[in-house]
């Protein structure tokens, strides 16, 4: 055994995709390269393969862990904090009208404040009667005539020009300029960085359309998992996530370093099939359980 | 005259204003008075589930039986437990559901010479003549039994539901959660489930079978006509596939240990492949075919004696080998695991 050999915690942790992105990156390199910790993880998976089936009941029932509440908490606070105003009122007075004697009072001060927006109403009504009001004229705004341009500094600031008029003093306007759209291949928004990401340019043949499918199905699946899944079922996911990205940052290493070795090509390929196949089915449940709705 | 219309107004508002509060404050229960008896709950007999019971339309024992042509393409939804899918000598399809929605059947589609039904879906029944609950087309009940012709074709959708199918000629199957077990399919399977277990046995045709979170078990089963594919995925748990006389074969798992025991046919295309697992095969020894074994962390082992034609071993997240197992001929078998070994064991 390695002096920087895992710990059994850590393993378990791995094994329950409990850990972040680059912890589970760190531990998947480390157990490819270590025979101890490979064997000790073998290990974990068989106790699991006997201990889970027999706790999915419990597993399944869903017991809200402290993380949870916590994490239902913040999303409260936040949710509040984001209401808007009138919401907030009316969730106030909703709560005030619940009593009758509020409600009544309430009642009275509107009776009393539209009295009172009544006898306010006519002071100004009997004012303007009386009075010969002039119209008021306005007169329009003179439309901005650039006579001359003055400086147009590009190298010193690209987005700005001086425009001096005849009735203004000189102003800096900003100009607007707007880059003409080009398609650009986005990198795909998976939190787990990909080998991919550093290899900008130099895909595979057919490798961007595996690119492009698989970053359009992450987006939709970051909003799916939550409600699709439950709690065994999204840690699963989230393994299996962790295995697939290890194989594509391997293999894309790999085929980097010997783009003539055509088995780890496979390889890649059928990692991102996987990956898709893997997303795929968040969204195809999901589908199911809305035509079943 | 204009002013006096705008103080009509506003004190007509405020009028009516004062009104609703106080409609609105009449209308609140008097805290001290006390509260109405709940309803009683609804009671459903049969055993309990973790998920919440539904209130069935209907809620009791329900039977529909109907005269249908034999080829019979039945649609089914089904929110909550469990199916069982039987095939009999009659064209007649009947429906059995306890504890659960009063069933009824819309057809869909008629045979023009017999004027038999050749596709129905099986709906809840509010019992009003051609009055189908709207809003959905899932039944739901403890038990849920349909007697089909043999020759029957099934759609079914589930969410939270066990399908038991036992001698119908193809079925095709969504479910959200739960185990799938099929038997005696003669011509075709596409199964899908998200979470439980799949099983087929003695079956036939092209087999097409997924799982998200759960095993897959395939037993017996072969071609219907020549071409037919056996393909089974699963992204989080194992494949075991025995005696499958199919020429195509794609076994698929990302977490998974994936096992085959079978032959290899002449001109037969094998691919089992997992991300994170072992693949073990139990063959004739007599086997042969043109080996590919790709793997990562793990070891290569055959028990059968094979030829080496290119072989990379070197240490790296890919090792390769390609070999002729037996006497070579033109099938191919193509073994692909990312993490774990690869075994070839004679059968016994």
């Amino acid at each position: 055994m390695k002096q920087d050999c895992l710990d059994i915690g850590i393993i378990q942790a791995f094994l329950d995709g409990e850990l972040d992105h680059v912890q589970t990156a760190r531990v998947s390199g480390h157990i490819a390269t270590c025979d101890a910790c490979a064997s000790m993880l073998a290990e974990a998976e068989d106790e699991s393969a006997v201990v889970f089936p027999a706790l999915e009941r419990e597993f399944n029932t869903l017991v809200p862990t402290q993380r949870l509440w916590t994490r239902i908490n913040d999303s409260i606070a936040v949710e509040r904090e984001n209401r808007p105003f009138w919401q907030k009122a009316w969730a106030f007075l909703s709560v005030g009208l619940m009593s009758p004697s509020m409600a009544a009072a309430a009642a009275l001060i509107i009776v009393f404040g539209i009295t009172a927006l009544v006898m306010i109403d006519r002071q100004p009504a009997a004012v303007n009667t009386a009075k010969n009001v002039t119209p008021v004229v306005t007169s329009p705004v003179k439309p901005v005539v650039p006579t001359e341009v003055s400086t147009v500094t590009p190298k010193a600031d690209p987005d700005s020009a001086t425009i001096k008029t005849d009735e203004q003093p000189v102003r800096a306007e900003r100009a607007v300029y707007s880059e003409p759209k080009r398609a650009v291949f986005k990198q795909p928004s998976d939190p787990t960085p990909t080998a991919a990401a550093d290899t900008q340019n130099t895909y595979l043949p057919g490798e961007e359309n595996y690119l492009r499918t698989i970053a359009s199905l992450s987006q939709s699946v970051q909003n799916q998992k939550d409600a699709t899944m439950r709690g065994s079922e999204r840690i699963s996911f989230e393994r299996d996530l962790a295995v697939v990205n290890d194989a594509i940052d391997k293999m894309r290493v790999e085929v980097k370093k010997n783009p003539k070795n055509e088995s780890a090509k496979q390889v890649l390929y059928a990692s991102y099939q996987n990956k898709i196949d893997l997303l795929s089915s968040v969204s195809q449940k999901e589908e199911l359980v809305a035509s079943l709705r | 005259m204009r002013f006096t219309l705008r103080k009509f107004a506003i004190v007509s508002a405020a009028a009516a204003i004062t009104i609703m509060m106080a409609h609105a404050a009449s209308a609140q229960p008097d805290p001290r008075s006390k509260p109405a008896a709940p309803a009683p709950p609804v009671v459903v007999k049969g055993k309990t589930s973790a998920l919440p019971k539904m209130v069935f339309f209907g809620g009791g024992d329900s039977e529909r039986s109907i005269k249908v042509d034999p080829k019979i393409n039945i649609s089914l939804c089904v929110m909550q437990g469990n199916v069982k899918v039987n095939g009999w000598d009659r064209n007649e399809v009947r429906v059995f559901v306890s504890s659960g929605t009063t069933v009824g059947f819309r057809v869909q589609q008629k045979n023009q010479k017999t004027g038999d039904p050749v596709w129905i879906m099986v709906l809840p029944d509010s019992g009003e003549k051609n009055n189908f609950i709207p809003s959905g087309e899932c039944v739901s009940g403890d038990e849920i039994e349909i007697d089909a012709p043999v020759n029957a074709t099934l759609n079914l959708k589930g969410q939270e539901v066990s399908f038991v199918v036992d001698g119908i000629r193809r079925v095709g199957i969504k479910n959200a959660g739960g185990d799938i077990s099929l038997r005696n399919i003669s011509d075709g399977i596409n199964a899908t489930t998200y979470r439980g277990d799949l099983t087929v046995e003695q079956s036939s045709g092209a087999m097409n079978l997924e799982n998200t979170s759960g095993n897959i078990l395939a037993f017996d089963a072969s071609p219907s006509e020549i071409g037919d594919i056996f393909r089974a995925k699963t992204t989080s748990g194992s494949i075991s596939v025995q005696k499958i006389a199919h020429r195509q074969i794609e076994v698929n798992s990302i977490s998974g240990t994936v096992a085959y025991n079978g032959d290899i046919l002449n001109g037969g295309s094998y691919r089992f492949g997992t991300s994170n697992g072992s693949i073990k095969l139990w063959l004739p020894e007599t086997s042969s075919c043109m080996l590919t074994a790709s793997y990562g962390f793990g070891a290569f082992s055959s028990d059968i004696p094979y030829k080496l034609a290119t072989e990379n071993i070197t240490p790296g997240p890919v090792k390769n080998i390609a070999a002729t197992l037996g006497k070579g001929g033109d099938a191919s078998l193509r073994l692909t695991t990312n993490n774990g070994s690869i075994s070839i064991k004679k059968q016994q």
